[in-house]
């Protein structure tokens, strides 16, 4: 294969955020449009005051030139980030967040930040919890077998960056195993 | 690693010697341990390859001790504490430990396998947080130590300890290495450069 080790194993960060861009997102445009067929599918019409749901790709292209107000999800705020951050340091397992939560939440807190209230805060915490999740599915490798390993919640970004190592590991752990059908096969001999 | 025809490291792999003992005269072959013997004498002990093991030892010409790297010896110091055993010494630079255990493994009758396999697998399992952990800080562990050697002998036990764990890698756990490292460099990347201005 001519693709680059890295490459082989999973996508890039660039990728996945392109496949979240496809997920709809409120807006408030600021500028009248009719209803518009697009190869994802039709959007629109967009009637200033009323709201209205885009893909994200069409919402930050509109944010840039001025044309709407993006409405951030219920969950991109201070008061359920920080519950989540709760949660995420005094329990075991992975609290849930939305599957793209990374990815969507970076590409409206790069684009619209005025749209976000105290989008600094959101930020920290966003890393914050970031980091306490990483935390958890580093202890996952000590957890690693040859067939299986259940993370549940674990986010897209989160999986892509840890599948090169754990697919591989679990490969070799794979061929360290001694088959334990040859065992009794050769007890029964 | 991988049992593959046409892996490159599997063939690098076989090229790791035991120590065979004839069962049987051999003649014209004495060249092979190197001396001036003409024939290989029965019970006489001699480094071969793998590649060359196997049809010897499946052709009942000859038997195999376990290699040095498998002793007992080694395998108390890994029941201790597999990760200050340094793999990388035990199999040469670049060896790899864990390919030429399974390959001793196959070999082996059933329990003898099947107490081999429990040492990679366990030895493996106990070293793999480690080194993912220590491919995910290589920056900052590097950092430290840089600094620690800068400002003039203060240097940490600790520093020294990560540095000795990661010479002391095997083949398979440095590409492992490799892998965590990089992909854990594309998503800090990713997090850390702003797409605004590729945006307008």
């Amino acid at each position: 294969m001519a693709l680059p080790p890295p490459l082989r194993t999973s996508i890039t960060p660039a990728e996945l955020e392109l496949i979240a861009c496809e997920q709809l997102v409120e807006i408030i445009p600021l500028v009248a449009m009719e209803r518009t067929a697009f190869i994802s599918g039709a959007y629109g019409p967009l009637r200033p005051p009323a709201k209205c749901k885009v893909p994200i790709w069409m919402a930050t292209n509109l944010k840039l030139k001025k044309k709407c107000h993006i409405v951030p999800p219920e969950w991109l705020n201070v008061d359920f980030l920080q519950d989540r951050l709760t949660r995420e340091t005094t329990q075991p397992e992975f609290s849930e967040l939305p599957f793209r939560f990374a990815e969507v939440a970076k590409v409206l807190l790069d684009v619209a930040s005025d749209d976000v209230t105290n989008p600094d805060k959101v930020r920290s915490l966003l890393q914050d919890i970031r980091e306490a999740r990483q935390s958890k599915s580093r202890e996952g490798v000590s957890k690693l077998d040859h067939s299986e390993l259940s993370l549940p919640n674990l986010c897209a970004m989160e999986i892509n960056e840890i599948r090169p190592f754990f697919v591989r590991s679990m490969g070799v752990l794979t061929q360290l195993v001694r088959q334990p059908d040859q065992g009794q096969v050769d007890e029964m001999q | 690693m991988e049992d593959d025809y046409y892996s490159v490291e599997s063939i690098l792999a076989e090229n790791q010697k035991i120590q065979c003992a004839f069962k049987i005269d051999i003649a014209d072959m004495g060249h092979l341990d190197g001396g001036n013997e003409r024939d290989i004498k029965a019970q006489s002990k001699i480094q071969v390859p793998m590649w060359m093991a196997y049809i010897l030892i499946y052709s009942d010409y000859a038997e195999f001790t376990i290699p040095p790297p498998f002793s007992a010896r080694v395998r108390n110091a890994l029941n201790a504490e597999a990760r200050s055993v340094r793999l990388s010494s035990l199999v040469g630079q670049g060896g790899l430990w864990y390919g030429f255990g399974i390959m001793i493994m196959r070999l082996l009758s059933d329990v003898p396998a099947h107490e081999l396999s429990d040492v990679l697998t366990k030895t493996f399992r106990s070293r793999l947080p480690e080194v993912i952990d220590q491919a995910h800080h290589f920056a900052s562990i590097h950092g430290a130590a840089a600094s620690a050697s800068g400002s003039g002998g203060g240097t940490i036990t600790s520093d020294e300890a990560t540095m000795a764990f990661r010479e002391g890698l095997d083949g398979t756990e440095r590409e492992l290495f490799v892998l965590a490292q990089d992909s854990a460099r594309r998503t800090k990347r990713w997090y850390e450069t702003s797409e605004r201005t590729r945006r307008s």
